[in-house]
């Protein structure tokens, strides 16, 4: 899906309508829309996908771009609480409408240090009791 | 106060002026000794009212000077009141942002949320407690190794250096069996050799039990190796809803409207629906055919049935003459009609078949 070719026109939509509210969605292959762009925007969380991403050259594609900034519906209800891995989504998501981090993403070092940063703290949070471990 | 007393004192003075003056001319008056008398007691009735104002002034200093105290601690109570004021006033609150529009949620909402996302952003208990407890578990179990060559060590030595060096050979080589082997040979047979044997070889279970060598534990531990990311990992991207998307793209098929599952369910239909028309179409000729065959084998029964009513009929002696070409004849019209039957079983499975 990332991958579609895509004209910057055809970014300009309508959030999909969230699960429930109404049965007759489109499907493409299977999925709806919010689906898909569910697991999109989760698998945004993953700084090797947004380096894979970058490897394309996606994150310089204005659709694209337009796209990511389409895909910002998620930080709002009622779509915010299907994102099941909300720190990293987020973050990325917000970290992505800047031009600077679209560019540096590219760099492994960048990726490398995300991974492991977003891993650790992915675990400290859960034990602020264990003031060691920082 | 002191005019209403200086007065008592001047009168007190005069009467006892008088009074003197009236002794010195040698001419008490009684009148003077009693005014002296009155005197003196104006004065003290004075020196009493003297005490009471004296208190009274005391007792206005103490007031005095507890308002004063009282006002200061006023003073200092508004003046912190006034400091906390200040202080909440200037306590930079949580910004909201103004412009955000805010949203309701309930409590229930947000435990599900909670609940379902625990899956996702909880790692795993040991990770959460283990990751520091594993190393001093594996130092601990680094130590826990000449540990127990310590604890093996000195079990023997009463026993002698041959059962100790059994004992280290037979610690390592992680089976009990051989320990008693190798030391019974080399203890030449006194007690304290023979209680060696016996209580060295419990030491080892347990402390095999206890003590797996370090590179047996990553084989057990499931969880070894096991990472704990906060987000959907290359896996988890592959196996899901854009993959299979790009797969359709890839199959040249236009992923929109299109449903595998429908798909499925569509082909699935048709099949059903193929074999239901089969199975009707075999029954069809199935019933045909048994309904042919039973037909047969009326017309052969019948047909049987004739031929021995004939031969009843031939080889019967008291039968009538003309009762033979009437049986034939009969027979002959039954035969003609089962044939006929038959025919008109066919001409009706064909009105079937055109049904």
């Amino acid at each position: 899906m990332a991958s579609d070719p895509m004209s910057v026109n055809s970014s300009a939509r309508e959030p999909p309508a969230p699960p429930g509210s109404g049965a007759d969605e489109p499907k493409y292959g299977g999925y709806t829309r919010f689906e898909l762009e569910l697991e999109f925007v989760q698998a945004l969380g993953n700084p090797l996908y947004l380096n894979h991403l970058a490897s394309r050259k996606l994150l310089s594609n204005p659709a694209f771009i337009a796209y990511l900034d389409y895909l910002q519906y998620w930080s709002r209800p009622p779509y915010l609480k299907y994102i099941t891995y909300p720190g990293p989504t987020l973050k990325n998501l917000e970290l992505l409408q800047q031009e600077k981090f679209r560019q540096d993403i590219i760099s492994p070092d960048l990726v490398e240090r995300l991974r492991l940063e977003g891993m650790k703290a992915g675990i400290d949070w859960h034990r602020e009791s264990f003031p060691s471990t920082a | 106060m002191d005019k209403y007393l200086d007065t008592r004192f001047e009168r007190v003075e005069k009467a006892l002026a008088t009074f003197i003056d009236s002794i010195a001319k040698y001419n008490p008056s009684e009148k003077l000794a009693e005014d002296l008398v009155a005197a003196d007691r104006e004065l003290a009735a004075g020196l009493k009212e003297l005490e009471r104002h004296q208190n009274n002034h005391a007792r206005i200093l103490q007031l005095r000077q507890e308002t004063a105290s009282l006002d200061q601690q006023t003073k200092d109570i508004i003046g912190g009141l006034w400091n906390m004021r200040k202080e909440v006033k200037s306590t930079p609150a949580t910004q909201y942002p103004a412009t955000g529009p805010k949203y309701q949620f309930t409590t229930h909402e947000l435990l599900n949320y909670a609940k379902r996302i625990s899956r996702t952003t909880l790692p795993p208990a040991h990770l959460l407690y283990n990751s520091e407890p594993s190393e001093s578990q594996q130092a601990g179990g680094q130590g826990g190794q000449p540990m127990e060559i310590d604890s093996a060590a000195p079990t023997p030595m009463p026993g002698g250096g041959g059962g100790g060096t059994a004992t280290a050979a037979g610690t390592p080589a992680a089976s009990a069996a051989p320990t008693p082997a190798a030391s019974g040979p080399s203890g030449p047979g006194p007690v304290t050799t023979t209680t060696a044997p016996f209580s060295q070889p419990p030491p080892p279970p347990s402390a095999n039990q206890t003590a797996l060598p370090e590179d047996f534990k990553p084989h057990i531990n499931l969880l070894t190796g096991y990472q704990f990311h906060p987000w959907p990992t290359e896996d988890k991207v592959r196996m899901g809803g854009m993959a299979a998307y790009q797969s359709l793209v890839s199959r040249a098929v236009d992923p929109k409207g299109y449903d595998p599952e429908e798909e499925e369910r569509r082909k699935k239909e048709e099949e059903e629906a193929r074999k239901e028309a089969e199975e009707r179409a075999i029954r069809e000729r199935e019933e045909e055919e048994r309904r042919m065959r039973e037909e047969r084998e009326r017309m052969a029964r019948e047909r049987e049935r004739a031929r021995r009513e004939e031969a009843e009929r031939s080889g019967s002696i008291s039968g009538p003459a003309a009762g033979a070409p009437a049986a034939a004849a009969s027979s002959a019209g039954g035969g003609g009609r089962s044939q006929f039957t038959f025919l008109d079983g066919m001409d009706d499975d064909d009105d079937d078949d055109e049904d």
